[in-house]
């Protein structure tokens, strides 16, 4: 367990920056996850804070300490990576002995911790097998063990569970998640999937072209994404983000939106000092497709819950719930509803707007407001 | 008439890898399994300038292992052959570690590694028999540069003769060996090495513990390559030693070809060549063997 802090890291290969000035600070028992497109430097990120890759600029702190100059092995940091990356000529006991080896443990030692890893990950018949023996679920457990043995100060994995079925990614995703809960550990992970991340961080950061967008709990890095990028890139369906006005209204604030055929619809917004000086100007409402739903789904004491016909465009049933399609402002919007809505193709429907969870973006830096 | 010149067209375009194949086929069967074939026919008669067909069983074969000179060739090709194969593959799988490193300039170094493999074996023995030549090359000058104490006489001296070959035929494939190992080492996930480097292996401890021990099937194929390669060796020898001075450098090889041609006892020279196809063999078919099995495996 430790606390980690990145401090205006950079890095370039030649003239190429990868990563441009990272801030990011985590304390003990931390689970930070970092999303962000391919190539945006996730891995690159991880690979500093372990040590397999120089700093160009900036500091690396671990637990108050500076430890750019450190070697890999004496920062204390194991790694899951991508690929596991197992030792193929060792069994799977080995593997996992192999770093407490490496470090003088007595053997005795070694195999009681092997032991009481194998029995935490439930691998213990498989400790004589070579990795390639194994399948991709039992690949991942063992590359774990190797990590969880040494019990470091800091766990680094590497989209460690992208190789494998829908299914069991499910069921390791639970499964670190209790293991972060049980040990407590500080845990940097990278992934490329959101529901992954918004399940197991305690905070995410979203990078995009080697700059930091957001660093943030889920729950801030949903509710109040930094700017368009972020809204767009967590949540899936993605928040609807529609070209509005900003117009005074009964002495208080609201977006103007347009409909296909004309029509124009009002929608007051909350905390109305934040826009004062946006009025008349063009901006970005940005309103996740759960936060518009059907009338008798609607927070019925909700101050902020506005409701307006609209026609619906395309119904896209997903069991529990459907996804009704129309459009605002020039834009397909996506409202989340109860599976007997009544929504029909065609036809107008009441959509409540739930206000209170809008967010506005400038659309020229695509900031929020 | 267009119907017959389609169905000629069609029969040519079905038949005609079979019909370029076929003579490089037939000459394959006939110089190499005829001529095996013949060899063993040969080494059960009592030729001798000439071939004759008198079957005298395996008389030859008899001759031959009480043959002095047949058993000092042997001898050389232990000495050669484990030399050459265990220096060669030690040589080689270092330089390819060392290239490995990442360091700079490795696209100007591999090829200076590489080039000895294009000369011909006769270049090279011509090359090292002149470089060695106590009158001609190294010891003359060091002589001449002032240290005249220095001697390099071994390949005119019969007990370290043999030794000379193993230099020129290290020199030769050692960069080949390199290149194969060099390729073994390029396929290893270089994430194995960023996990020992945190497991807190030491380079030494990542090269012996983990990649080493995955470069086994380069181990194999370089040690068929060599070993097959040792035991042909002809050219070397004869440019290099001529077999000199007396016998001390003799291989199977060069006796096969003197007791052949040159001193009119074909049957036993003939015999030498069944025992040299039948050691290759030997080493060569479980390697096949093993290749094939793994790869319907896989
Ligand atoms: N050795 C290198 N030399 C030059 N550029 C590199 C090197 N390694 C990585 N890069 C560049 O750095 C950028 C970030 O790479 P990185 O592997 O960190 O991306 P990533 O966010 O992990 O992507 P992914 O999600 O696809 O794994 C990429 O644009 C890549 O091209
Ligand atoms: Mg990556």
């Amino acid at each position: 367990m430790a606390s980690l802090e990145i401090r205006n890291v950079c890095k370039s290969y030649g003239s190429v920056d990868v990563l441009k000035s990272i801030n990011i600070a985590i304390n003990h028992g931390d689970f930070l996850v970092l999303v962000g497109p391919s190539g945006c430097g996730k891995s690159t990120l991880l690979s500093m804070i372990a040590g397999l890759d120089e700093i160009t600029s900036g500091e690396l702190v671990i637990d108050g300490e500076v430890v750019n100059d450190k070697h890999p092995s004496q920062r204390d940091i194991a790694m899951v990576f991508q690929s596991y990356a197992l030792y193929p000529n060792m069994s799977v006991e080995k593997n996992i002995a192999f770093g407490l080896e490496m470090r003088g443990v007595p053997k005795a030692e070694r195999d009681k911790k092997v032991e009481s890893v194998s029995q935490m990950l439930q691998i213990g018949p498989l400790l004589k097998r070579k990795p390639a023996q194994l399948s991709g679920g039992q690949r991942q457990r063992v590359a774990m063990g190797r990590a969880l043995v040494r019990e470091p100060k800091i766990f680094l994995f590497d989209e460690p569970l992208s190789n494998l079925d829908a299914k069991l990614r499910v069921d390791m995703r639970t499964e670190i998640k209790k293991l972060h809960q049980r040990l407590g550990a500080t845990i940097v992970y990278v992934t490329h999937d959101q529901i992954e991340a918004m399940t197991l961080a305690t905070r995410i950061a979203i990078m995009k072209a080697g700059i930091l967008q957001q660093l943030g709990t889920p729950q801030e890095v949903y509710d109040t994404p930094n700017n368009v990028f972020v809204a767009s890139f967590m949540g899936s369906p993605s928040m609807n983000l529609i070209p509005a006005t900003v117009v005074a209204h009964q002495n208080s604030v609201a977006a103007r939106l347009t409909s296909p055929q004309g029509n124009e619809l009002i929608l007051p917004l909350p905390q109305p000092e934040r826009y004062q000086t946006w009025i008349d100007k063009p901006v970005i409402l940005g309103i996740r497709p759960e936060a518009i739903t059907d009338m008798s789904s609607a927070e019925p004491n909700n101050p902020w819950v506005f409701p307006a016909d609209c026609q619906v465009d395309v119904t896209e049933p997903t069991g529990a719930d459907v996804y009704v399609l129309t459009t605002l402002g020039g834009k397909e919007i996506v409202a989340r509803m109860r599976s007997n809505c009544g929504a029909v193709v065609g036809q107008k429907t009441p959509f409540a707007f739930n206000m209170a969870k809008a967010v506005l973006f400038d659309p020229q830096t695509e900031n929020r407001i | 008439m267009t119907h017959t010149t389609d169905d000629w067209r069609g029969w040519v375009r079905h038949h005609l890898p079979k019909l370029v194949l076929s003579p490089s086929f037939a000459v394959t069967l006939f110089f190499v399994y005829g001529f095996i074939l013949y060899t063993g026919l040969l080494s059960l008669t009592s030729s001798r300038m000439m071939p004759n067909f008198n079957l005298i069983g395996f008389e030859n074969y008899s001759k031959l292992w009480q043959t002095l000179n047949w058993q000092v060739a042997l001898n050389n090709l232990a000495i050669f052959g484990t030399l050459y194969i265990v220096i060669c593959g030690l040589l080689g799988m270092f330089l390819a570690i060392l290239l490995d490193q990442k360091i700079r300039g490795e696209g100007f170094l591999r090829p200076i590694y590489l080039y000895p493999m294009a000369l011909s074996f006769i270049v090279t023995g011509t090359a090292w028999k002149w470089f060695l030549n106590p009158g001609l090359g190294l010891e003359k000058t060091m002589h001449e540069w002032g240290w005249t104490s220095f001697k390099f006489d071994w390949l005119i001296n019969s007990d370290m003769a043999i030794y000379t070959v193993v230099i020129a035929a290290v020199w030769q494939s050692s960069g080949f060996v390199m290149a194969m190992f060099l390729a073994g080492l390029r396929g290893i996930d270089s994430e194995q090495v960023k996990a020992a480097q945190l497991d807190g292996a030491s380079a030494v401890q990542t090269y012996w513990r983990i990649i080493i021990p995955q470069l086994r099937p380069v181990f194999l194929s370089a040690f068929v390559v060599l070993a097959h390669m040792a035991i042909k060796s002809y050219d070397l020898v004869v440019a290099l030693t001529g077999g000199g001075p007396g016998n001390a450098t003799e291989v199977p090889a060069t006796f096969m070809y003197s007791y052949t041609f040159t001193r009119n006892q074909m049957g036993v020279g003939a015999a030498s060549a069944m025992i040299m196809l039948m050691t290759i063999a030997a080493i060569i078919v479980p390697y096949l063997y093993a290749e094939t099995r793994e790869q319907r495996h896989d």
